[in-house]
């Protein structure tokens, strides 16, 4: 066992000091994962502002300003959804980061402020843009001020309000005369009060800004909601690229030390080991487990990257099941190249001619839902598709464990075949 | 030490070493000499273990190496290809090479620079083995087949390619591990140097040992006549002799003392009149 880990470490040892090997191991699969998770997620042109889609449900006066406000507002670019499903459908395909909807009844709340109440509003938002939906918060807020302020400004719309608050007053029976009386003087005063700014103003309305006017006060309610993903589909564009980046990231384990393996053959490093008292197949097992290791530590780099952008990974068993089944599959796969080949330009050659071509239609260049019927079925001859499938299991498209059979068994069967295989060629090769 | 029973290993129809037999005693410095093709690496890939022989058996000190390859501990090897790993420093190398022989912390520790003293790189042990020269990285080579302390040693061309400077230290090296009894079995193109440090010499051709003994031995049985020379007034003239001095004494008595001399064989001719004059190309070893 000893032997083992020592070669094994020595390989990873090299692996890390090379850096072409270590690029295409370990940053080029990220650079990919990345590159096309921007690319599917609609990045690439210029900072825009915050797309956000309107759901207009009350259709009152108040409601109709508060929505072409929104739109207005810096930093934000409205776009007016007929419905709920249809704005959700907006945050869904991540056309927009969040949907306010103005929900039935707000013209009403909006009256309510002086009561006790307060303008009330729904937001659905993308759970992996939380920090958007913080600022759009904060936006909302301001917007609920400008409203407050406009109220105050406009004399016709507070009498309509202190009329609403001077009938509850009267028909409330928890107030003495004395202090029914006594709200009947306030709201006169603010009623004379609104009148005189009216007139100062001309009768048009004065944006406020709610950081100014309310301090602690927020006039808007925002009552947020995360959007529910359809657990099948993948909760963002990473979640479909990074599967990409495992392929390359295979890839690169396989080239890495499918060459290595033959380089210490022509370089007699590998006479080396084989006169040393440890047996051929602690040998084997030691440039295997070097592999393991790095195919191993490749994946759970790129699942950290992913996680950090807001990949969520749906089944944690499933996909340390998805990472071991793809790193023995694919261990064997470099046994199997090592075995074959007796040069480093064949074995090179023989991954630029059969393993990209895999890596490609296995997912590596078009995620495999993307691809048309009969490329799909073509691509069952690549064993980087039973990891990419394998790895989506583990991000966002297993319902239970039967998922993993398949690309499962598939992986540990080429790992078992490959290994078999590679190892018999290289026995016949060091004894003859 | 180690001896060689009726070794033999066949490739299909080709027979590439033929029941050979041989005995090195400890301490000996054993020169393997043969031509390309000759069977050198065939016969010592089966000494070392890498080749398993088609007949016969190695053993060290009366243990069969092909029923206990544990005993491969007690033997080190230097290949002739520079077996290193270029991008590990020089120490790197040898802890690597010395753990795989069990060696393990303070112990592999001191293996690891009592060999980078034995070839003068302990100044350079931190430096990656690729930005050695070749002379340096013969060196390594030989210190990574001696870091456990082998009893035996096979060096398969040590000193091939490498300056006079490092020719020469490996020369001492080899002459210093005899003198603490480690058995060398050294193969060479280099004559003049397996003359310089073998106790005995065995030449091999196509499979076989054609001769084994120790060079005055291997001069008198296979190396030919003497050649004495002399200048007259005709110019120089040379006779073929197995009486030398006889010669001489007769030139002498003549008169003749112009540029006289005697040219003795050596290993190079005992090598030629055993395994021929014809060019060979070579082939698997």
């Amino acid at each position: 066992m000893n032997a083992i880990i020592r070669i094994a470490m020595k390989d990873l040892r090299l692996l890390l000091r090379d850096r072409a090997d270590a690029f295409f191991t370990f940053v080029f699969p990220l650079l990919i994962a990345l590159f096309f998770g921007y690319v599917f997620g609609g990045g690439g042109g210029e900072k825009s502002a915050m797309p956000i889609a309107v759901v207009n449900e009350d259709g009152g006066e108040a409601s109709a300003w508060f929505v072409d406000e929104l739109g207005k507002a810096g930093g934000i670019e409205a776009k007016i959804a007929e419905n709920r499903a249809a704005g959700e459908g907006l945050v869904r395909k991540g056309d927009a980061a969040a949907c306010v909807i103005v929900p039935k009844g707000f013209q009403e709340s909006t009256r309510k402020v002086f009561s006790g109440g307060g303008m009330e509003l729904e937001a659905i938002v993308d759970p992996k843009r939380t920090a958007e939906a913080g600022l759009l918060e904060g936006r909302l807020n301001e917007l609920g001020f400008r409203q407050l302020a406009r109220t105050f400004t406009d004399s016709s719309m507070m009498n309509s309000f202190l009329d609403s608050a001077r009938e509850d007053v009267s028909k409330s029976s928890g107030l003495s005369p004395l202090q029914k009386g006594v709200f009947g003087t306030f709201f006169d005063s603010v009623s004379s009060l609104t009148k005189e700014v009216t007139s100062k103003s001309g009768g048009e309305s004065k944006d406020g800004t709610g950081e100014s006017a309310g301090g602690g006060f927020r006039p808007v309610t925002v009552t947020m909601h995360e959007l529910r993903m359809n657990p099948n589909s993948p909760n963002n564009s990473f979640a479909v690229s990074f599967p990409q980046g495992v392929v390359w990231g295979l890839m690169g384990c396989v080239m890495a030390f499918g060459v290595s393996l033959v380089q210490e053959r022509r370089r007699g490093t590998l006479l080396r080991l084989c006169v040393a008292p440890i047996s051929r197949n602690q040998i084997l097992l030691g440039k295997a487990a070097a592999c393991f290791a790095s195919c191993v530590l490749v994946q759970i780099i790129l699942l950290l990257v992913a996680r950090l952008m807001g990949v969520r990974i749906g089944n944690p068993a499933i996909m340390a099941a998805a990472v071991l089944a793809s790193s023995i599959g694919f261990t064997g796969v470099m046994m199997l190249l090592a075995g074959l080949s007796r040069s480093e330009g064949a074995a090179q050659g023989l991954g630029r001619a059969l393993l990209l071509v895999l890596a490609l239609i296995g997912g590596g260049s078009i995620p495999l839902f993307f691809m048309p019927r009969l490329m799909q079925q073509i691509s069952s001859v690549s064993p980087f598709k039973w990891a990419t499938i394998a790895i989506e299991n583990g991000l966002w498209r297993a319902e239970g464990w039967d998922s993993m059979v398949l690309p499962g068994g598939v992986l540990l069967a080429i790992g078992a075949i490959g290994f078999w295989v590679g190892r018999a060629v290289m026995l016949r090769f060091t004894n003859s | 030490m180690i001896r060689l029973e009726g070794l033999s290993k066949k490739f299909g129809e080709r027979e590439a070493v033929r029941s050979l037999s041989l005995d090195i005693p400890r301490g000996e410095v054993f020169g393997l000499l043969g031509p390309n093709g000759a069977g050198k690496t065939t016969a010592i890939s089966m000494v070392i273990g890498t080749l398993s022989p088609s007949g016969g058996d190695v053993h060290i000190d009366g243990k069969s190496l092909v029923n206990d390859p544990m005993l491969r501990r007690r033997v080190g090897v230097a290949p002739q290809a520079l077996a290193l790993y270029e991008d590990l420093s020089a120490r790197e190398n040898l802890e690597f090479f010395g753990g795989l022989y069990g060696l393990s912390g303070r112990e592999l520790n001191a293996a690891v620079d009592a060999a980078l003293d034995m070839v003068g790189l302990r100044d350079r042990a931190g430096d990656r083995s690729k930005a050695f020269s070749g002379g340096m990285q013969r060196r390594l080579n030989l210190a990574a087949a001696l870091v456990h302390g082998p009893d035996v040693l096979l060096l398969d061309e040590p000193t091939a390619g490498v300056d006079p400077q490092s020719r020469n230290s490996i020369i001492e090296l080899v002459r210093s591990l005899k003198g603490r009894g480690t058995t060398i079995v050294y193969t060479t193109h280099y004559m003049e140097e397996a003359q310089k440090l073998c106790d005995r010499v065995g030449v091999m051709d196509r499979g076989s040992m054609l001769a084994v003994g120790t060079i005055d031995e291997l001069l008198k049985a296979h190396g030919g006549d003497s050649v004495v020379v002399y200048h007259d007034e005709t110019g120089e003239q040379k006779i073929v002799t197995r009486d030398p001095a006889g010669e001489v004494a007769k030139l002498i008595e003549r008169g003749v003392r112009s540029g006289l001399r005697i040219d003795r064989p050596d290993l190079e001719s005992v090598f030629l009149n055993l395994t021929g004059r014809a060019l060979r190309d070579g082939g698997a070893e």
